[in-house]
C-alpha cells in the first residue's frame, strides 16, 4: 500500500519525465483532459489535469468531471509514477482500469505506454 | 415469429409439407421444384442469416441459399477427434460488438477470457525474449516508436467518416498511399515498422503495401482503432466461445427452418426492375445437384465482393459495381491450430503469444479451452508466408507451424496430439480471409458502389459495414442494414 504523500512524490518524479519528452508532448497535442485517480485499496482520489501538452501537478478531486478515470490499487500507482510498472501489463490484466471516451482511452493508454518505454 | 407473408405466398413454413424432391420416379431420374419468395439471400453467413431474420420477423416470405454444406461463413467451428473445439475462422468477441453480444446473449452461448495471463514470445532477429503487456519490448526504443505509429493511425483514423470515406479530409491523397508507404515514409524505426507489419497482417491476412491508407483508417475506426483491435482484453480478441463462435449463425438458422438451403450454390442471376431470377445447383438427397431456379422480389447479396461478381449477372453489373469488386481481393490466411495434452507453456509463464519475424506463423495465441483441460495453441499464417505456403499441402503447413511453435515454446511443442488447418484460399466459396482488402483508388473511385442498390439487388456482407467492417459484428449489422432496403423498398 502506497500512502497519499508517496503517490504525490512518485507522480512529480513521473511528470518531471513526461514534460520533457518529446515525444509525448507531440503526442498530447490537441488533448486537454481532467483526469481521476482512484485507489482502489486506500479510497484515495487525485486529478490530474492535461493541458497545453503538459501534465499538471497532482491535486486533490475537485468538483469537476473527469474525463478519463483511472482505477488501481495505489501501490500500482506509485509503482506506474516511478516507472517501475508496465501500465500495458495491468491493463491487459485488467488490474488497471481506464473509463472515458474510446479516442480518450488509447491516447491515455498510448501515452502511458511510451511514458514507460521511453525512460 | 415468423408469420404468413402478406403477398399471398405460402409462408415458407408450408413448404415443409412439400417434398423437396418432387415429380414422378421413372427410375432415372427426380425433377426438382423451383420456387418463388419475396426476398432471397444469397449466403447463410452472420451477414444472410441477419438479413433473413429481420426479414421474416417482419412477415416477408424471405429464403436464404448457401453454397456451403453449412451455415457461418468464415466463422466455422469443428470438434476434432479427440475433442479440442476449433474455431476455423472468426472467434473473438470483445467491447462495443454489441449486437454481436445481443445475439450471444440470446441463444445462450457462453463466453471466457481469452487466456493472456503470463508473458509473450518475441522473436527477432534471430533472438527469442519475453515480454509483458502489448508490445513486444526488447527493444524499448523501437517499441515506442511502433506505438506512436499506431497512435498516429488510430488519431488520423477519427477523421474518416465510417458512412463515406472517401468524404474524408484529403481523401484522395490517402487513398493514393498505402499503409506501406505511409509506414516507409512516417515511422523510421524498422523495429517500430515489424510491430505495426505484424498486427495489420494477423487483421488484414495481407501485406502493408497492399492496403489502401484511407481504406485501413476506416476500417481501424469501424473497430475502435489498432489499439483496440491488437488488444486482447480491453480489445477485440478479450473473449472466446465455449463452444465456438459459429453456434450464433446455427441458432439463426434453426430459427429459419426450412427457408435456409444449403449445398445450394447459385451460379447466376438475372434482374430486371421487377425482380429476379437466380439459378441454383440445388442439392438433392441423392445424385447430381439440378439446376432450379428461385424468383424473388428482392435479392439480397451476404457474400465478398470479390466472390459476387463470379456470380453470372444478366445483364451485368453496372461497370463501377464490377470494378469496385476488381479492386477488393480477398486477405491471404491460414489458421492453424495444433492441440496438446496440456497448455504446457503457461507452465513457463507465458501466455501463448507470440510476435515473430520470421517463419510461416508470426502471430500465434493461446486458444485452449476454458478448463484448460488440454492445450491449444493458434497461429497466424498471413500475407507473404501464407501465398509461400499455398501449394504446400495440408500435413505439410501443419509441420510449418509446429517447427514455428517449437522455436518459441520449446521442444514439448514438437509434439501435438493433432494438427488442424484450414487455409482459407483454397476454401472455394471465400478464398481467402479474413476479409476483403480495398485497394488505393477503390473507395474515391468507387465507394458508394459498395452498398448502393441495383435495381432489385442489395449488398450485405461485413465488408459493408460502418461499424466493425470485416467483423461478426459488421456482418449482423450489415443484414440488418440491407433488410431495412427491402423492406423499404417492399413497403413494409
Amino acid at each position: 500500500m502506497a500512502d497519499r504523500d508517496e503517490i504525490f512524490e512518485a507522480y512529480a518524479d513521473w511528470r518531471e519525465r513526461c514534460n520533457e519528452n518529446q515525444r509525448l508532448r507531440r503526442m498530447l497535442r490537441g488533448w486537454n483532459r481532467i483526469v481521476h485517480l482512484v485507489a482502489t485499496d486506500t479510497g484515495d482520489r487525485f486529478t490530474v489535469a492535461i493541458h497545453d501538452q503538459t501534465l499538471a501537478e497532482l491535486a486533490d478531486v475537485a468538483e469537476a468531471e473527469a474525463d478519463l478515470i483511472v482505477t488501481a490499487t495505489s501501490e500500482d500507482f506509485a509503482d506506474l509514477f516511478w516507472g517501475d510498472l508496465n501500465p500495458s501489463e495491468k491493463y491487459m490484466s485488467g488490474e488497471i482500469t481506464l473509463a472515458g471516451a474510446q479516442e480518450d482511452v488509447m491516447r491515455l493508454d498510448a501515452m502511458s505506454m511510451v511514458a514507460f518505454l521511453d525512460q | 415469429m415468423l408469420r404468413a407473408s402478406a403477398t399471398g405466398h405460402p409462408p415458407i413454413a408450408q413448404y415443409e409439407r412439400i417434398p423437396w424432391v418432387t415429380g414422378a420416379d421413372d427410375g432415372t431420374r427426380w425433377r426438382l421444384k423451383d420456387r418463388a419468395c419475396e426476398a432471397l439471400i444469397i449466403g447463410a453467413g452472420y451477414a444472410g442469416l441477419s438479413a433473413a431474420r429481420e426479414l421474416a420477423d417482419a412477415g416477408v416470405d424471405v429464403m436464404v441459399v448457401e453454397a456451403r454444406d453449412r451455415v457461418g461463413g468464415r466463422v466455422w467451428t469443428t470438434t476434432t477427434p479427440t475433442g479440442a473445439v476449433i474455431d476455423h475462422g472468426g472467434q473473438w468477441i470483445g467491447p462495443g460488438q454489441d449486437l454481436f453480444q445481443k445475439l450471444a446473449d440470446e441463444c445462450g452461448a457462453s463466453t471466457f477470457p481469452t487466456f493472456t495471463t503470463g508473458e509473450g514470445v518475441e522473436w527477432r532477429a534471430g533472438n527469442r525474449a519475453t515480454y509483458a503487456g502489448l508490445i513486444p519490448t526488447s527493444d524499448p526504443g523501437a517499441a515506442a516508436d511502433g506505438i506512436e505509429a499506431i497512435f498516429e493511425l488510430d488519431l488520423a483514423s477519427g477523421q474518416v467518416p465510417l458512412d463515406a470515406p472517401w468524404d474524408a479530409p484529403e481523401a484522395r491523397a490517402l487513398d493514393e498511399q498505402t499503409l506501406g508507404s505511409w509506414l516507409s515514409a512516417s515511422v523510421g524505426s524498422a523495429g517500430a515498422r515489424d510491430i505495426v507489419t505484424a498486427a495489420v497482417k494477423s487483421i488484414f491476412g495481407t501485406e502493408p503495401g497492399e492496403l489502401s491508407l484511407l481504406f485501413t483508417l476506416f476500417y481501424l475506426r469501424s473497430g475502435g482503432g489498432l489499439m483496440n483491435l491488437a488488444r486482447t482484453t480491453n480489445g477485440a480478441q478479450e473473449r472466446r466461445f465455449a463452444g465456438g463462435a459459429q453456434q450464433c449463425a446455427r441458432y439463426l438458422a434453426e430459427e429459419l427452418g426450412h427457408r435456409v438451403l444449403l449445398s445450394s450454390p447459385v451460379t447466376a442471376v438475372a434482374y430486371d426492375d421487377d425482380g429476379v431470377v437466380a439459378t441454383v445447383a440445388a442439392h438433392r438427397p441423392e445424385g447430381d445437384p439440378e439446376p432450379i431456379t428461385i424468383r424473388a422480389r428482392r435479392l439480397i447479396v451476404a457474400m465478398p465482393p470479390a466472390l459476387s461478381v463470379r456470380l453470372q449477372w444478366t445483364p451485368p453489373l453496372p461497370g463501377r459495381r464490377d470494378q469496385l469488386c476488381m479492386r477488393a481481393p480477398m486477405g491471404s490466411m491460414t489458421k492453424i491450430h495444433a492441440v496438446y495434452e496440456r497448455p504446457f507453456w503457461r507452465e513457463d509463464g507465458l501466455n501463448g503469444q507470440v510476435v515473430s519475424d520470421e517463419g510461416a506463423v508470426r502471430v500465434t495465441f493461446d486458444d485452449s479451452p476454458a478448463d484448460a483441460s488440454h492445450g491449444v495453441l493458434l497461429g497466424f499464417v498471413a500475407g507473404d508466408e501464407c501465398r509461400a505456403l499455398d501449394g504446400c499441402t495440408p500435413a505439410e503447413r501443419g509441420a510449418a507451424a509446429v517447427s514455428d511453435f517449437t522455436r518459441y515454446f520449446g521442444p514439448q511443442a514438437a509434439h501435438p496430439v493433432e494438427v488442424v488447418e484450414q487455409h482459407w484460399p483454397a476454401e472455394p466459396y471465400t478464398r481467402g480471409g479474413p476479409v476483403a482488402v480495398f485497394s488505393p483508388g477503390l473507395l474515391t473511385g468507387f465507394g458508394p458502389a459498395l452498398r448502393d442498390p441495383i435495381g432489385p439487388v442489395h449488398w450485405a456482407g461485413t465488408e459493408t459495414a460502418t461499424q466493425w467492417c470485416g467483423y461478426i459484428d459488421g456482418a449482423l449489422s450489415s443484414g440488418v442494414r440491407a433488410a431495412g432496403e427491402v423492406l423499404a423498398a417492399l413497403g413494409r
